[in-house]
Parts: C-alpha cells; sequence; structure tokens
C-alpha cells in the first residue's frame, strides 16, 4: 500500500525532470562506463587469445622441456597421440656480424625449428617468400629491431656460435609469439639441423624443446594432459595447449584487467560522493515538501520509499548510460585498440564485464546515497519553514547504518569474487577507505583551520571572505577536499611508486647491479673465463657458479604443488646450483653449511625467505627433478639471498657430490667499469663463441618500458577517477552557485568591485585545491611509500616532480571548476537576486 | 530647498521578466535634501523598492537621470556604483540579507574592511555594543532571532557613516515590539550622525515620523510631495 502511493508520489515528483541530478547521473555513468569498458577490453582480448590460442602456442598442444631434447618414450607416446610433431628448440645467443675487421654482438633468442614449423599459423616474411626458402642452405630470418641494431640486411651474414648464417629476410610476423611472452632478445628463426655445428646446444647449455602437436579433431585435450602427467610428470614434461595458448599472456591480462577494475573503483568511489553531494542538495531542497508531505499525513515510511524510488530510478538510468557507453566504446574504438594491441582481440558486447560493473554501480550508488535518504526521516512536520535539515542528527539511524555497511562488505565481496584477488582488492579497498577516512579528517581540519585563520586575515576581505567560506557548515569543503583528493590521491600514489621504481630501476639498480650476466659457459672453459677477467683491473668482481636447473617434485614426501600451493617456488622450473665450500658472503641464518669435501647423502642449502614463506624446516626432505633425474636431499641450512642488486641469486644449492656429476654449464656475473665492458665482452665471446652474454642495462631498460606501460595503464585509470572527481567539483561548484549569487549581491551592495568579489571566489577555490592537493599528497605518498618499502622492497624518496605536478593540478582543477560558476554571481544585478530573496 | 543630495530627473525602469518587458517605473522626477527624511509608500507593487533601489544604483535606470552627491549614477558602471556605495550609502533591507557565512561582528566590518579601513573590527564591535548586541558579536545569522539580524544589518549599514541611508521596509519581517526598536534606532543613527534617511514602509505610523512621504502607484509618484505632518 504504502509502496504504491510512495511510486505516485516519485512519478509526480520526477515530472520535475533531471534538474540538478546531471552530475549525479554522469557520476555514475562515468564510474561505470569506466569498469564496463575495462571489462570489455579484458574480455575481448581473452576472447581473441581463445580464438588463436592454437596459433599463439604453435599447436593443438605443446610437451616442453627443459636442457634436453625428448626421450624416445616421450616422443612416442608425442607420435602416437598426434598426426604430426614439430620440434622447435629456443635458447638465448649471440648474433655476431663481421664487417670490415669490427665485430659486432646482439643478443637474440633464438627458435630452431624443423621443416614442419609452424605447424599451425603462418609466418610473415619482408620480403615476402616462404619460410621453408627463407630456411634453406643455412639461411635465417630475424626481427627487425635486432637486423636494424646490427645493421643487417637480407643477403648479409652472420654467425651463430660457429655457425655462419645468411640473413635472407625480416621476420614480420610469427605464431608462436604471445607464448613466450616477455624476453630480452629479439627473434632469430633458423633450422634445427643447421646448428650441429654451431657448437650451441650441447649437454649443459640452456636450452627448451618444444614438440607442438597438431592433434586430430576432437581431441579431448583434458584427458590428453592428464595422460601425459601421468606418464611424464617427473621427468620435467611440461604441458600447454590451445586452451591456454598463451597462458602468460592470459594471466598477465587478467591480473592487469583486475586491478585496472579496482582503480576503476576509486572512480566510482569518487563518483559515490558526487552522487551523495546531488542527493542531498536535491533532499535539501525537498525540505518543505517533505514537511507538507508529513503535515497532510505521510508516515516517515512513505517519504523515505518516495526518495528512495526516484533516486532508484536515477540510478539505474545512470548506471545504464554507464553499460551503454563502456560497452559501446571498447567496440567503436576496436579497429584503433586493435592495432595498439600485441595480441588478438575480439570485440564484442560481453555480459559477464557488463554485469560486474552495473553489480558495483548498484552497489556504490546504495552505500553513497542511502545516508542522505535516510535522513529525510528527521525532518519534522512542524519545523517546515525551519532550517531543519542541516539542524538533524548526524548520523542516520542504526538500521540505515548497519544496511550501509552490509551494503560495503557486499561491495568489497563483490571486489574479491570478480577480480579473483583478496590479497589486492582488500589493499585495494583499505587504501579507498583509507584515503576517503583521511580526506574528511582533513576537509575537517581545514574547514577548521580557516574559521581560525578568519581573524588574522582581518583587514583583507577577499581573503577573510574566502576563509569564512570554506569554514561553513554544509559548505563546498567536504566535496571537494573528497572528491578532488581522491582522485589526486591515486594519481599521486601511482606517481610515486612508479617513480621510486623507475628509480631504482634506472639509477640505484645500475650502480649495484652487474654489468654482464654470461650463460651457457662450458666446464672446460669456466677456468680460461675467469683468468681473463682476473687480470684484468677494470673487473671489480666476478661471481660464477654451476647451474641447472630442477623442478621441486616433492616435500616431506607430499607432492610439492600441495605442500606450498600457490608459491613461484614449486611453479615449474628452477635454476639451483652446487658447492661445496661454503661461498664467500653468503650468510647462513639456520642450520649449518656441509663440511669441505662432504660427499655423502644430497643436503640442500635453502633461502631462508622462501623457506619461511613455504612453512620449511630444517631437516625437510625436498625432491628435485634435474634433467629427469629425481635426487632426494635434506635440509640442512638457510642463507640469506638477495634479489635485490640482480646479483647471482640461487633458492636452491645442493652440496658437490649430489650434482656435479649431471650435465651443466657455469654462469657468470662481471662487475666492470662502465668504459671497459664493450671489450670484455669482444675478448671472451671472440675466445667462447658459444656463451651468450646478457648486457644488464639493456635487460633493466626493458623492465623499465614494462613497468612504464603498466604505470601508464594505471595512470589511465587513476585518470577517470580524476575526471569523475573533477565532474564533482562542476557540480559541487553549480549547487553553491545561488550562495554566491547572493553573496556577491550583497557584497556589491556594501561596496565591493568585481575584482575584489572575483579574487574571493578564485582564493577559495584555490585554498580548497591546494587543501586536497597537499592532503591527497600527503596520503599518495604514505601509499608510495607503503607498496614500494613492504611491496617492491624497493628503498623510497619522494618525487617532487610529481609532488609539485599534484598539487598544482589539485589547485588548477579546483580552480577551473570554481571559476566556470562565478560569471552568473558577477554579473548577477543585486537588486534582482535580493528582492528574489525577500 | 538646499542642494538636494539625491535628484531623479525623468526615469523610466523597465525589466525583462518571463513574461516579457515590464515596465515599473515611469517618468519619476524626486529631488531629496540632505538630512531628510523620505518614507516612499504605496501599494504592493507599486514600484516603491525599485525606485529605491533606483536610488542606491542597484538598479539601472531604463532611461532618465539619478543624481546622488552630485555624481551621476547612470553614468557609472557596476564597480563604480559600488564604490560609491562603499563611501556614501548604508542599505537595510527588509529580509536582512547578511552573509550566512560570517559572524554578526564580520558582516558589519565588511564594508569598513572594504574601504580599507584599519580599524574595522573595532569600530564594528562598537556598532554593534551600541545597538544592544555586544553579546552577540560572534553568533551567526542562524544563531540570531530576526530583531536581532535586523539590528546587525543596521549596524553594517550604518557603521561606515553613509550620507545616504536607504532601508527598504525594514520592519516587515519583524514583530511590532521590534520593529519599533528598529525605526527608533535608524531615527536615532539619522539624529546623531545627519544621514538623509530614505525608506520604503508600508506602516502608516511609520511614515508619519517622516519628513516628508512620496505615494507611488502603477510605477509613478500619485502624490508628489506630502509633508508627512499635513
Amino acid at each position: 500500500m504504502s509502496l504504491a502511493v510512495a511510486s505516485r508520489f516519485a512519478a509526480r515528483e520526477l515530472r520535475g525532470g533531471l534538474r540538478g541530478f546531471r552530475v549525479f547521473l554522469a557520476c555514475l555513468a562515468l564510474g561505470v562506463a569506466a569498469i564496463a569498458a575495462v571489462g570489455t577490453v579484458r574480455a575481448g582480448i581473452e576472447a581473441g587469445l581463445k580464438r588463436d590460442g592454437a596459433a599463439l602456442l604453435g599447436g593443438d598442444a605443446e610437451a616442453e622441456f627443459t636442457y634436453r631434447f625428448a626421450r624416445q618414450a616421450e616422443l612416442d607416446w608425442l607420435l602416437s597421440v598426434a598426426d604430426q610433431v614439430s620440434e622447435t628448440v629456443d635458447f638465448r645467443s649471440m648474433v655476431v656480424v663481421d664487417r670490415d675487421g669490427e665485430t659486432e654482438r646482439g643478443l637474440t633468442q633464438i627458435r630452431a625449428v624443423d621443416d614442419l614449423y609452424p605447424l599451425i599459423g603462418a609466418v610473415r616474411l619482408d620480403p615476402a617468400m616462404p619460410l621453408p626458402d627463407a630456411l634453406a642452405d643455412f639461411g635465417g630470418v630475424m626481427e627487425r629491431v635486432l637486423a636494424d641494431r646490427l645493421a643487417l640486411a637480407p643477403g648479409d651474414t652472420f654467425r651463430l656460435g660457429e655457425q655462419e648464417f645468411t640473413l635472407r629476410a625480416i621476420l614480420d610476423r610469427y605464431p608462436d609469439n604471445a607464448a613466450g611472452g616477455f624476453g630480452l632478445g629479439p627473434r632469430t628463426i633458423v633450422l634445427t639441423d643447421d646448428l650441429a655445428q654451431s657448437g650451441l646446444i650441447a649437454e649443459g647449455t640452456l636450452f627448451s624443446t618444444q614438440y607442438r602437436l597438431d592433434l586430430p579433431d576432437g581431441t579431448d585435450l583434458q584427458a590428453l594432459e592428464q595422460s601425459a602427467e601421468a606418464q611424464f610428470r617427473n621427468s620435467g614434461l611440461r604441458w600447454r595447449d590451445s586452451r591456454r595458448g598463451a597462458g602468460g599472456v592470459e594471466e598477465f591480462v587478467d591480473r592487469i584487467g583486475a586491478f585496472l577494475i579496482l582503480v576503476g573503483l576509486s572512480g566510482l568511489a569518487v563518483g559515490g560522493v558526487g552522487v551523495s553531494a546531488a542527493v542531498r542538495a536535491y533532499l535539501a531542497g525537498k525540505t518543505s515538501v517533505i514537511a507538507t508531505l508529513k503535515t497532510v499525513g505521510a508516515t516517515r515510511r512513505i517519504i523515505f520509499q518516495t526518495y528512495f524510488i526516484q533516486i532508484g530510478v536515477l540510478t539505474l538510468a545512470g548506471i545504464s548510460a554507464g553499460l551503454v557507453l563502456g560497452a559501446g566504446l571498447p567496440v567503436v574504438f576496436a579497429p584503433l585498440i586493435e592495432a595498439r594491441l600485441p595480441i588478438p582481440a575480439i570485440f564484442a558486447i560481453y555480459p559477464a564485464p557488463l554485469f560486474e560493473a552495473a553489480v558495483y554501480g548498484l552497489l556504490a550508488a546504495l552505500v553513497f546515497t542511502l545516508w542522505p535518504l535516510a535522513k529525510t526521516e528527521d525532518i519534522r512536520a512542524a519545523t517546515l519553514f525551519r532550517d531543519a535539515f542541516t539542524a538533524s542528527a548526524v548520523l542516520p539511524g542504526p538500521r540505515y547504518l548497519m544496511t550501509i555497511v552490509a551494503l560495503l562488505a557486499a561491495l568489497t565481496g563483490a571486489a574479491i569474487w570478480f577480480s579473483g584477488t583478496v590479497f589486492l582488492t582488500l589493499w585495494t579497498a583499505g587504501g579507498i577507505a583509507g584515503a576517503l577516512g583521511i580526506l574528511v579528517l582533513a576537509a575537517l581540519m581545514i574547514r577548521w583551520v580557516t574559521r581560525r585563520l578568519r581573524r588574522p586575515a582581518r583587514g583583507r576581505p577577499a581573503l577573510r571572505l574566502a576563509f569564512g567560506s570554506i569554514g561553513t557548515r554544509g559548505g563546498e569543503a567536504t566535496s571537494v577536499v573528497l572528491s578532488l583528493g581522491l582522485g589526486l590521491t591515486v594519481l599521486a600514489a601511482v606517481g610515486q611508486i612508479d617513480g621510486n621504481l623507475r628509480k631504482a630501476f634506472a639509477n640505484d639498480l645500475p650502480e649495484v647491479a652487474p654489468s654482464y650476466f654470461f650463460v651457457d659457459i662450458q666446464p672446460d672453459q669456466i677456468a680460461g673465463f675467469q683468468e681473463r677477467l682476473d687480470t684484468d683491473n677494470a673487473v671489480s668482481r666476478v661471481e660464477t657458479a654451476p647451474m641447472l636447473r630442477g623442478l621441486i617434485t616433492q616435500i616431506n614426501g607430499q607432492p610439492a604443488e600441495e605442500f606450498a600451493a600457490g608459491h613461484w617456488v614449486v611453479h615449474g622450473d628452477r635454476g639451483i646450483t652446487y658447492a661445496d665450500a661454503q661461498p664467500s658472503g653468503t650468510e647462513v641464518t639456520a642450520g649449518e653449511w656441509w663440511p669441505e669435501g662432504y660427499d655423502g647423502p644430497p643436503q640442500i642449502s635453502f633461502a631462508a625467505e622462501e623457506a619461511a614463506e613455504i612453512g620449511l624446516q630444517l631437516g625437510d626432505t625436498m625432491t628435485v627433478n634435474v634433467l629427469g633425474r629425481d635426487i632426494t636431499a635434506e635440509i640442512t641450512s638457510f642463507r640469506n639471498v638477495s634479489w635485490e642488486d640482480a646479483g647471482i641469486g640461487f633458492v636452491l644449492a645442493m652440496n658437490q657430490g649430489a650434482l656435479a656429476g649431471a650435465p651443466h654449464s657455469w654462469i657468470a656475473t662481471v662487475y666492470a667499469e662502465q668504459e671497459a665492458e664493450a671489450v670484455i665482452l669482444r675478448d671472451l665471446a671472440t675466445a667462447y663463441p658459444n656463451i651468450t652474454a646478457i648486457r644488464i642495462r639493456d635487460a633493466i631498460e626493458q623492465v623499465i618500458e614494462l613497468v612504464g606501460g603498466i604505470s601508464a595503464a594505471t595512470r589511465y585509470g587513476a585518470l577517470i577517477t580524476l575526471v569523475t572527481g573533477f565532474l564533482v567539483l562542476v557540480g559541487a561548484a553549480a549547487a553553491g552557485e545561488r550562495a554566491r549569487t547572493f553573496e556577491s549581491a550583497v557584497l556589491k551592495t556594501l561596496g565591493a568591485p568585481r575584482r575584489q568579489i572575483i579574487t574571493s571566489f578564485a582564493l577559495r577555490a584555490a585554498i580548497l585545491g591546494l587543501g586536497a592537493g597537499i592532503v591527497a599528497l600527503g596520503a599518495g605518498i604514505l601509499g608510495g611509500w607503503a607498496v614500494s618499502v613492504f611491496i617492491m622492497e624497493t628503498d623510497y624518496a619522494v618525487i617532487w616532480t610529481n609532488a609539485f605536478l599534484i598539487i598544482g593540478g589539485g589547485v588548477l582543477a579546483s580552480l577551473l571548476a570554481g571559476l566556470a560558476f562565478a560569471w552568473r554571481p558577477l554579473s548577477a544585478k543585486p537588486a534582482q537576486v535580493l528582492r528574489a530573496r525577500e | 530647498m538646499t542642494d538636494p543630495v539625491l535628484s531623479i530627473a525623468n526615469a523610466h525602469l523597465s525589466l525583462d521578466g518571463n513574461a516579457g518587458r515590464v515596465d515599473i517605473l515611469h517618468d519619476i522626477s524626486l529631488d531629496v535634501a540632505a538630512g531628510e527624511t523620505l518614507g516612499l509608500v504605496g501599494p504592493s507593487g507599486s514600484g516603491k523598492s525599485s525606485l529605491l533601489m533606483l536610488m542606491g544604483g542597484l538598479e539601472q535606470a531604463t532611461s532618465g537621470q539619478v543624481t546622488a552627491l552630485g555624481r551621476d549614477l547612470t553614468a557609472m558602471n557596476e564597480d563604480q556604483l559600488a564604490l560609491f556605495r562603499r563611501d556614501n550609502m548604508g542599505v537595510v533591507f527588509q529580509s536582512f540579507h547578511l552573509i550566512p557565512t560570517m559572524t554578526a561582528l564580520e558582516n558589519v566590518a565588511t564594508p569598513l574592511e572594504l574601504a580599507g579601513a584599519r580599524d574595522a573590527f573595532d569600530r564594528a564591535q562598537a556598532e554593534l555594543t551600541a545597538m544592544g548586541l555586544a553579546d552577540r558579536v560572534d553568533h551567526y545569522p542562524s544563531q540570531m532571532s530576526g530583531g536581532e539580524q535586523q539590528r546587525v544589518a543596521l549596524a553594517r549599514a550604518s557603521a561606515p557613516r553613509p550620507r545616504i541611508l536607504l532601508a527598504d521596509e525594514p520592519t516587515g519581517n519583524l514583530d511590532e515590539t521590534n520593529g519599533r526598536a528598529i525605526i527608533d534606532l535608524l531615527f536615532d543613527l539619522r539624529d546623531r550622525h545627519g544621514a538623509t534617511l530614505i525608506m520604503v514602509t508600508h506602516s502608516g505610523e511609520l511614515a508619519k515620523r517622516c519628513d516628508r512621504i512620496v505615494r507611488l502607484r502603477d510605477g509613478r509618484i500619485d502624490v508628489p510631495m506630502a509633508k508627512a505632518a499635513e
């Protein structure tokens, strides 16, 4: 009964149109649109990866081995299940070019292939030619970036190890590109058979082999995977198939998408501030209507329902607009987005991300509107002509408060459910809540301070007016500081984290990081290698270690994936090492390093931090599969491993006797003066053509580029928050226009020229912007510091350029919004304004 | 009559409203002498307040001339008018029109501050004390009664010692007791500072206290010059 009456009342009120609700609708629509758009792009990429899964993988399925080719039994099984099997070998090496007595070298990721490559998809070459023709007679193709770096053109020759090749074409596109993910060297493709004399693929060198399968139609991939797992689980076979053809990329896109949606939620939180302010302003204007309705017999319930229905209808309208925008924009801009994406994507309308955005929008709207709506109950009929709305209690009734808390919990729960990451969601939710809390306190503080500053500002009327206006209750201070502050906080935090990470990689790391990593040094080469460096004064330090790859299969007899579920240490194969005496600089934190010359049962020294994360104890046993052989060893010590300086860090080290017999190579890190780097590389690469040098500076630049891409994406997300914040500012400025018009009229009557009035308006906008900027910077620095120190584990220093930009941006945004609505107050004739209020 | 402190010659005022252009005042000519008390009376909508606004430069005449203290208000722009009011006029409204974000003291000090008075707050304090509001100086308008607010408005208008005091139905929103108190204060101000007082009122009793009454009807002066005592 009451709902029907309330619906009729609501419908009547809605006849008034959307006046006063433009900011409400825009805030909600923008927040929902941002989330829907990110979700739609993510779904599009996932659909693209799924569609092209086989091409991205280079086959319907792939079996991969590290350091070795498939054994006969494995090959037999692969051939028995597939129509065709194509073998490729993947490893890092140096492309060497001799020209006019000079030698140039470039790091490359080699894909050595057979005649069947590519099993699925096609290679595109420039000039166009079939791949077999390009690879015949010791031919090779490479990506343009590498050819350009080495000034190679088709027809030129280059060396890989001891073998000479002719560059026949530039590699424009190849199908199994995304599967490799993030690599350090541009790709070169040659035939595996042609590498026989190169000296590059030998026992113990770092390479992996992939067996791409062309499976009969209708093959049950799940069953096949299980069968492969059952037979070859402990032989180091790694299975992938077209269901997740680009597993790493898919995971990356998924993570980044989840993260950006969480950033989008901060936009919705800012929008919520605008939504709340709009509802509050609307209901304040309805005080007399509500009081009148109560006078004629409307109950509190009817009043609440009337406005709840109205706001509900508008909320649905805002969400719908956001969904249309969020779903439509990626589709409209599909050609543009596709051109910039290195991976396939199918842009269409996907219901799942739209549902997710709608849920967020609905819950956020409820959270932010329920508070002001609940306060309609406080308006009494008897206060018809009094300022009852502002005089009511600060908090709404307990049942509303509990509902708001439940809605917040539901919002967080939904975010956890949709993003799939509890940790990141709780951190983000906590961050948003914390920032909002800080900003509310800051707004109260700014009001308190400006109220007290009025006295010192006496004699400067424009400034005193500005202080008075900011300090007043119910003014713009809270919504301006909240809306602008939250957007700026996100931007400040991203800027501080990004800046510190870049600084760590670009400035700090090269100072402590080695010049080169050398890999694939054969055991018989290590002595000579070491000698060349020991006699060089420009070399400050050389670290060498034998390296093998091993897969931790069991811990205390239990499958390692169960014992340490989700930990990276048990995910795939790891680099492991051995040593006899305790290497200098190794700090044992618990237990004891095995005695020199120890030749008893295998022992393990494990990285202390990772051991603590997994829950390992001294005396635990661990089974490691090395080149198909299981070695079970007891953990007898833990030691500190530093990952920060890019030196050699092995999670797992064994005693020499346990591993020395296995084929392996050595790796080395060389710390040298920058000027001497080129000579060292030339000498070592000439003496040992098979070894591969990785210049740390190049690797760091790649990481910086990747970090830059992620922070750019985050900045775009934060920008939405800022745009929403600006909308809220505009809304607040628009809502305050009437008050400013009146104030301006009175001031003109008292003798204030327009310059003085606009100065006062500008001052109050600038002070609020400055306040929001400073608080945002404080919160951003706090967030940046916490993430840098506790999550990234890098040093932290305030990035001042970013800090000044944030403060300047805050002042500018506030000024723009404030002054955009200054024209009417300034131009209004005082007589008309004042008489209208008589 | 000595040189008029305020002179209106053939003034016409039209305003653009939602229903089109409306003629508010027709061919008004009027002189007000220094120190004189003039009451503007007439039925609602007759143009009394509009005429007062014209005199204060708060409304610009569509045609004709308004001269105050020898200065042609119709030739001034908005800022020049504001500065002229700051130095020469005080205005009191029916609805007080105090700035809600300022305390009583700040409201009263504002015109003095705008004029650059170094002792603005001391003078404002003294003015409020004289109005019997010494204990209300730090109160905001919303914390005061209507009578108190109008006394603050009066203090604000009189604090700069204007030569012309304009009051638009200053007792219209007040009960009888408060209304009488405000009128007493207004006339007391006139007596003490020798200002010219021009007042719009519906109150016959108040009109009788004026030196002269001008009655308006349909935007025209109905009874051009009638002595209140007559």
